[in-house]
């Protein structure tokens, strides 16, 4: 049997995937290129949902905290009264905890593609592997099937 | 979109193909106009180091008006930024599809006008150099930034805003650039190769990518509402007549995204043009930009409306007085003028006919654009040419330096927008394929 299969249509390339699941293919062992997302590829394959997630959630939080820590910490620090209002004036705050969640937010979740994603991969950009407008499917370890 | 008697493949390898084409041997006059806005770029940083080294009495600004041009300008570009994210994160987050054509270059364009505004505050310190002391950082004297300060949030929000926006840009743009990888050589291969990352179109990369710009459009939502809200509370947190007045966030964010979509149609035209994509941005395109335009300017001329009514209609008499002074004092034409074309000219797009006609969008946008511009100089001069004490009015007149280095931004961003089309894919390739095969 053939282990590598390319397409030049989307919908061909998606009943060739759908047969090869059903015909007891392990889905662990199936790799696809595609000129672009190809959702429903995802759900035949039935793939986890990206880790992404996480670290998006991570970074928000720490952006919020670290915002509170550094505005109300460096208020206290030196305590000078500014304008009659509060020493820790909180909603003047949530301003630069607000901003503050998103740049960690979105820096993390963007470090934390690059790393689930296994990018940049020194490998392929000095031999970039092409697969033009084909979607391809490639089975591998056929033996273990 | 796609004919429907094309078959994918061959769509996708034609538009591959156009799209490269754009990126492909400048012709002479291309070049000319690189040189041209250098020219004027070199001539405003040249002015600013004059400034610099004479000092800030070369500008125009003095008491009572300590804010003129260079805060009109910074207002400016960081509205202009905003319609970029709007197109590119807010419309994806609508599936609003026919963003598809315009997000790229909206979105170059955002991070080149956040780079344009971004110098302004530093223009306007005087002394430049020592702009890092906005910062938190520990030092010597033991001194923190004044977190309750507008201007301490400005640059939070501001740089946020940058690094947000640069990174959606990349990271929509890497399946791209391996595209135009596959095409280059030489050089130009490595260059691509490089910043594609080694981008191979695998399961794994794409489901991590499509939730990265999730989330990053998600992100980018509310912070292009928060900036511009945080600019507007500049002037918003003070008691100045005119300024003072809690409509001042939504009104600006209105204008940012109103004068922004006017700029993507002032750089998007010509560069259908010049690139024949005429195939791909199509004047069902334009209609629907042409409508997003419509409608934030009935939300900025209601703003308009709004502010005057607050004014006579809350007792204050210094509010009543400042606004009888923006209608027919000193700066009446400029606001005249202002309310001509942000809200008249406008009004014209409920006609079908010319919101499909291109030259006229062209036209038009370069209305908004001057229009957005003079809205925000009425509002931040005579705001402060005329306060409470009559003691301490005055009108202010811009001096050259202001002027040569209003015009060196426009050289920079236009500069930097004409290489980004020899560079960088104009149009967001792969969206556009994922679109023609549903």
């Amino acid at each position: 049997m053939k282990n590598k299969f390319s397409f030049d249509e989307k919908h061909k390339f998606l009943h060739k995937l759908e047969e090869l699941v059903k015909s007891g293919v392990s889905t662990e062992n199936i790799n696809i290129f595609t000129p672009y997302p190809v959702h429903e590829a995802e759900e035949i394959l039935k793939v986890k949902p990206s880790a992404v997630r996480l670290f998006t959630l991570i970074g928000a939080l720490t952006g919020l905290l670290f915002g509170f820590f550094l505005t109300i910490w460096t208020s206290l620090d030196w305590p000078l009264i500014r304008g009659g209002k509060p020493i820790v004036a909180i909603p003047a705050f949530i301003i630069v905890a607000f901003e503050l969640t998103i740049l960690f937010g979105g820096v993390i979740s963007f470090i934390g593609y690059l790393f689930l994603s296994r990018l940049p991969n020194v490998e392929k950009i000095s031999e970039p592997e092409e697969h033009g407008n084909q979607f391809v499917i490639h089975i591998e370890n056929e033996g273990k099937k | 979109m796609k004919p429907k008697e094309m078959k994918e493949l061959e769509y996708n390898q034609s538009l591959e193909r156009d799209i490269l084409d754009a990126l492909r041997n400048p012709r002479p006059i291309f070049w000319l106009a690189v040189l041209v806005c250098a020219g004027f770029f070199a001539i405003g940083m040249a002015t600013w180091v004059y400034q610099m080294l004479k000092g800030m009495g070369v500008a125009g600004i003095n008491n009572p008006v300590g804010w003129g041009v260079y805060i009109t300008d910074f207002v400016f570009w960081v509205g202009i930024a905003h319609s970029g994210t709007l197109i590119s994160a807010v419309l994806f987050l609508f599936r609003a599809k026919f963003r598809n054509v315009f997000n790229r270059s909206a979105e170059a364009m955002t991070v080149f006008a956040v780079m344009t505004a971004g110098l302004y505050p530093l223009i306007h310190l005087g002394r430049s150099w020592l702009f890092y002391w906005l910062f938190p950082y520990p030092n010597q004297r033991q001194l923190w930034v004044n977190f309750q300060s507008p201007l301490v949030w400005d640059v939070f929000a501001v740089s946020t805003y940058f690094t947000i926006s640069a990174i959606f840009w990349y990271v929509g743009m890497v399946p791209d650039l391996a595209i135009v990888r596959r095409y280059a050589s030489g050089i130009r291969k490595r260059i691509y190769s490089i910043l594609s990352l080694g981008w191979t179109g695998s399961l794994r990369q794409w489901k991590h990518y499509s939730r990265l710009y999730m989330f990053l459009a998600a992100f980018a939502t509310p912070l292009v509402i928060s900036v511009h809200s945080v600019v507007s509370w500049d002037f918003a947190m003070s008691i100045v007549p005119g300024w003072h007045t809690t409509i001042f966030a939504p009104y600006f964010v209105a204008g940012a995204i109103f004068s922004g979509t006017a700029m993507v149609l002032t750089l998007v035209i010509p560069m259908m043009k010049i690139f024949r994509l005429e195939k791909y941005i199509t004047v069902d395109h334009f209609d629907k930009i042409a409508k997003v335009l419509l409608f934030t300017s009935v939300i900025v001329t209601y703003s308009y409306i709004v502010e005057f009514a607050l004014a006579f209609y809350g007792g204050h008499k210094f509010e009543e007085a400042h606004f009888l002074y923006r209608a027919i004092g000193d700066y009446r034409y400029l606001y005249w003028m202002m309310l001509f074309c942000n809200s008249l000219l406008p009004l014209t797009l409920f006609i079908r006919k010319l919101r499909r006609n291109i030259l006229y969008l062209f036209i038009l946008s370069l209305f908004v654009n001057v229009g957005m511009w003079l809205e925000r100089f009425v509002i931040i001069v005579s705001s402060l040419a005329k306060d409470f004490d009559p003691y301490n009015w005055g009108v202010y007149v811009p001096k050259w330096p202001e002027v040569a280095i209003t015009l060196g931004s426009f050289g920079m961003f236009f500069m930097f927008f004409l290489l980004f089309t020899k560079a960088l894919p104009v149009l967001a390739i792969t969206e556009i394929k994922e679109e023609a095969a549903e």
